[in-house]
């Protein structure tokens, strides 16, 4: 057991989720990043509360359980009383005045949160959620981003949020903002975010296996950063096939990562490693491969691995299947708004990944 | 509360040789056909320690799991299956059914001068179908487990390929057992109570499980009918959740809380009656507020059937809904409050023994402190939507159903275990392993709280770094908890073999369970008990004239 524990941890899979979170003043929550401090606010107030009352029951616990201690078995109690009015209206009107104020100042601040000013509403995300992954479309963009999401800083943000399959919830702790994702409907939350950085977006409704893996980063820039004429979530270096593989291995790592290994190893899905055969000219030659057409009518065919099978797979999976087991049990998400460009730079990642002859 | 029959000498040794409920008969027909209510209570006591120790076990699991951020021990499917099996097996089998089921069953006829349960038959019933959801649970880990939370939220509960429809039917049968346990606790308290003995002389713990019985009555209907309609849905495919087919996921959550918030309150309220007792014996002192207390669980009871929206702050609801759901949800904060103040109040100025049972009753005390105001943090509306299903609720409700609720029952378990078993266990041992709990528990659990403010969501199979050191720090809190546990359970099995001869009564109480000899014979009580004097009104005992317990 023990050099279970001491073994290094293996690297986690994803994107890159190193930043530490920042503090805030208390050490209790991590350090706001939007505009709803009303949440810090009744969360200390209460904090503060909760720790007076502690202190009063527990100091007057401990200080009966010192003094009145029995020392012989036949001790009487020092007092009899079973009553006493005034305490006990006390002890229930005092508290009652307490938490109408906590209602009431968490009720205004959830309105806050549940109103979505126009501001925002014209300035409207979508996040789809999907086991288990995160899509981003920006109002007035047309590419969309996976697993990372660029807000422009001081720039009020509504999500509408959408979800195909289960539940999830969209949980951002820095901004205090939460909510569930429903299959079969909208939802929506609106945030203004105050403070350049990057922050953590959780799933935070348990969804399946990888409910845990289903992460995104949220980038909040400056507006120059978020309006440069390329913007920062349609980065895309493809000008020669080694910075496009490179893109590719980022995407990859996104987006692919949780089902398709690099090394062999078999997944949900199989893996990228010797997809493509490298020849001795520097040629890449795709592998055989069985797969039920079901384009075709579901029949067996050998095929052999080209960009165009690719990019039909990602964009339609079930097309033509891998008839291996398990991968023909299980079903792969489609991508179908990543365009070609970017699947043409998972084929350059691909190939890096060859066989040789 | 004296009787006016002449009731035995209340603080000798037991008689030698005097046949009693363990020893009138044996064999194990005599104990797997018994109508006996004490026996029933035994059996469950049996029960519902296996299924906390494997409840706990699969704990250990998930907690050794945390200890790196991407996992040491199984992959996400099989971490999922483990958190599920612990929080199905502690919530349905263990935390429900264990106060009422065993203790309950055990004093609650004692207390009220009565020879059994008004319905025995029923009540092995409620055994033997407690038996059998726990043995379906079983079957389902078998079947390749389910890994959908106990909450088996629509529509992951519905397309995922594993044993749902087992562990579904289980907590269906589970639910009749509670049902009927209710059911039968509501008439032995109407029509089974000793002459004498008015509602208002009524122990607390009785009135707790009162109350508890109506809310098993009434809510588990709810989960019944849930838990059956997703199997319906994953077998014939009806749309009433899913989406696809024109159901609604939201409803699912609607049903699943109406029943499960009062469920909270039948698995709190009877540790509540537990501690009203036990404060007010070891103190010696009659309950401070006793009708206060008495309605308070009454309250809590009517009151927990309408703030199940709080479980659902962040779905989308109405902010219509929002609004009376925490209303009423900072109501209940109220009735609770009054208790523990109440509890404290009975301390005060009392004559307060130091013995395990109630060093267990002290360690909820200040648990349920901890665990009752953070519910406060969480009934606020715009705190709960950052709060919600992270790390701060897993510690909150563990601050209630294990670090209260079973602290609770193992006060209650040390404080009639002399009377059960007629022997007393070491207690020496019995202070050392309630301090390592104590200690163990909020080890494990205060770190989850900050790492839940920081905004760590829970059911995590891997986690980011910035979460490490707080779940560290908890795995070993809850390595040191589950070493106070194994001590426990050592030092009981171990009493019932070397443990010496408990008195008559232990405690000095003066509710008629203690007023009978030890242990209990068949019928309870030789001669039928009739009371003449209020509820715990310790001037009817001369302590003077007893022995010094042992210890």
């Amino acid at each position: 057991m023990f050099a279970l524990l001491i073994q290094d941890p293996v690297n986690i899979n994803g994107p890159d989720r190193s930043p530490q979170q920042a503090v805030d003043a208390y050490g209790q929550l991590t350090k706001l990043a939007s505009t709803f401090s009303h949440v810090d606010g009744l969360f200390y107030f209460t904090y503060a509360v909760c720790i007076f009352f502690f202190v009063l029951i527990v100091g007057v616990l401990l200080f009966s359980v010192v003094k009145y201690r029995r020392k012989t078995w036949d001790q009487l109690p020092a007092s009899n009383t079973t009553h006493n009015t005034p305490l006990e209206v006390v002890w229930t009107v005092i508290p009652l005045i307490i938490v109408m104020i906590m209602f009431a100042w968490g009720y205004m601040g959830a309105r806050d949160m549940t109103v979505v000013p126009l501001e925002a509403s014209r300035n409207t995300y979508k996040a789809s959620a999907k086991q288990w992954n995160w899509t981003f479309h920006y109002p007035n963009h047309p590419v969309a981003s996976y697993n990372e999401v660029w807000l422009e800083v001081g720039k009020p943000v509504q999500f509408l949020l959408e979800s195909s399959d289960v539940l999830h919830a969209f949980y951002l702790p820095a901004m205090r903002v939460k909510r569930d994702v429903i299959p079969g409907r909208y939802q929506s939350v609106w945030f203004t975010p105050t403070t350049v950085g990057e922050y953590h977006l959780f799933c935070a409704e348990y969804c399946g296996k990888d409910h845990s893996k289903m992460y995104a980063k949220v980038h909040v820039v400056d507006t120059a950063t978020f309006n440069a004429p390329q913007r920062p979530w349609d980065q895309w270096e493809d000008s020669t096939p080694e910075l496009a593989a490179k893109s590719g291995a980022n995407l990859y790592s996104q987006l692919c990562i949780a089902c398709h290994s690099v090394n062999g190893t078999p997944g949900v899905g199989p893996s990228w490693k010797g997809l493509f055969i490298k020849n001795a000219d520097g040629t890449y030659t795709g592998r055989q491969r069985e797969v039920i057409d079901n384009t075709d009518g579901g029949k067996r065919k050998t095929i052999t691995v080209d960009d165009a099978y690719i990019i039909e797979s990602v964009h339609l999976p079930e097309a033509k299947k891998v008839a291996e087991e398990p991968y023909v049990r299980n079903a792969m998400t489609a991508f179908p708004d990543l365009d070609e460009r970017k699947v043409r730079g998972l084929i350059e990642y691909m190939k890096t990944l060859a066989d040789t002859k | 509360m004296t009787t006016n029959v002449p009731v035995i000498d209340s603080h000798a040794a037991p008689v030698a040789g005097r046949k009693n409920f363990l020893n009138c008969s044996s064999g194990f027909l005599s104990w797997a056909g018994t109508l006996d209510h004490k026996r029933i209570g035994i059996m469950y006591l049996v029960g519902v320690s296996l299924a906390f120790l494997a409840g706990g076990l699969f704990a250990l699991l998930v907690r050794l799991h945390l200890w790196k951020p991407d996992g040491m021990l199984f992959d996400n499917v099989q971490y999922n299956q483990i958190f599920t099996l612990h929080g199905a097996f502690m919530v349905f089998i263990f935390v429900i059914p264990a106060i009422p089921g065993s203790l309950g069953n055990m004093v609650l006829p004692l207390m009220l001068g009565a020879k059994d349960v008004a319905l025995p038959r029923l009540n092995l019933l409620s055994f033997y179908l407690w038996l059998a959801g726990a043995l379906m649970a079983t079957l389902a880990i078998v079947l390749g487990g389910f890994d959908t939370g106990w909450t088996f939220y629509a529509p992951y509960s519905l397309y995922t390929d594993q044993a749902v429809v087992t562990i579904g039917l289980a907590v269906f049968v589970l639910g009749f057992s509670s049902i009927f346990t209710g059911l039968n606790f509501i008439v032995t308290v109407h029509k089974l109570r000793a002459p004498g003995l008015t509602w208002f002389r009524m122990p607390l713990f009785v009135w707790a499980i009162y109350a508890t019985a109506i809310l098993q009555v009434l809510a588990t209907p709810v989960l019944g009918i849930t838990v059956l309609l997703v199997a319906f849905e994953r077998l014939y495919h009806i749309g009433i959740f899913d989406p696809r087919l024109g159901g609604d996921p939201v409803l699912f959550e609607h049903f699943f809380w109406f029943y499960s918030h009062p469920a909270v309150y039948i698995m709190v309220l009877p540790a509540f009656g537990i501690v009203s007792e036990l404060v007010s014996v070891h103190s010696r002192k009659p309950l401070f507020g006793y009708k206060l207390i008495a309605f308070s669980s009454l309250a809590i009871a009517i009151i927990s059937f309408l703030v199940w929206g709080h479980h659902m702050f962040t779905s989308g609801q109405s902010t219509y809904a929002l609004f009376a759901f925490s209303f009423l949800t900072f109501f209940v904060a109220i009735p609770t409050a009054i208790k523990e103040f109440s509890w404290v109040a009975t301390i005060w100025k009392g004559s307060i023994a130091l013995n395990a049972p109630m060093l267990y009753t002290l360690a909820f005390l200040i648990i349920f402190a901890i665990g009752g105001l953070t519910g406060v943090i969480l009934g606020a509306l715009n705190v709960d939507i950052h709060l919600h299903d992270t790390y701060f609720v897993v510690a909150h409700f563990h601050y209630v159903m294990m670090g209260s609720i079973a602290l609770a029952f193992f006060a209650g378990l040390h404080h009639w275990w002399p009377k059960m078993f007629g022997v007393m266990y070491n207690e020496t041992l019995a202070k050392i392993a309630c301090g390592i709990i104590f200690v163990g528990f909020n080890t494990t659990f205060i770190p989850q709280f900050i790492m839940g403010s920081r905004g760590m969501p829970r059911r995590y199979a891997t986690y980011v770094p910035d979460y490490m050191g707080f779940h560290q720090a908890s795995t070993i809190g809850a390595m040191v908890l589950g070493a106070g546990v194994a001590l426990m359970v050592f030092y009981l099995v171990a009493s019932l073999f070397q443990g010496k001869k408990a008195m008559q009564n232990q405690w000095g109480g003066v509710t008629l369970d203690w007023l009978t000899p030890t242990p209990p014979p068949l019928e309870n009580f030789d001669e039928a008990p009739v009371v003449t004097t209020e509820v715990y009104d310790y001037s009817t005992l001369d302590y003077k004239a007893m022995q010094t317990p042992v210890a």
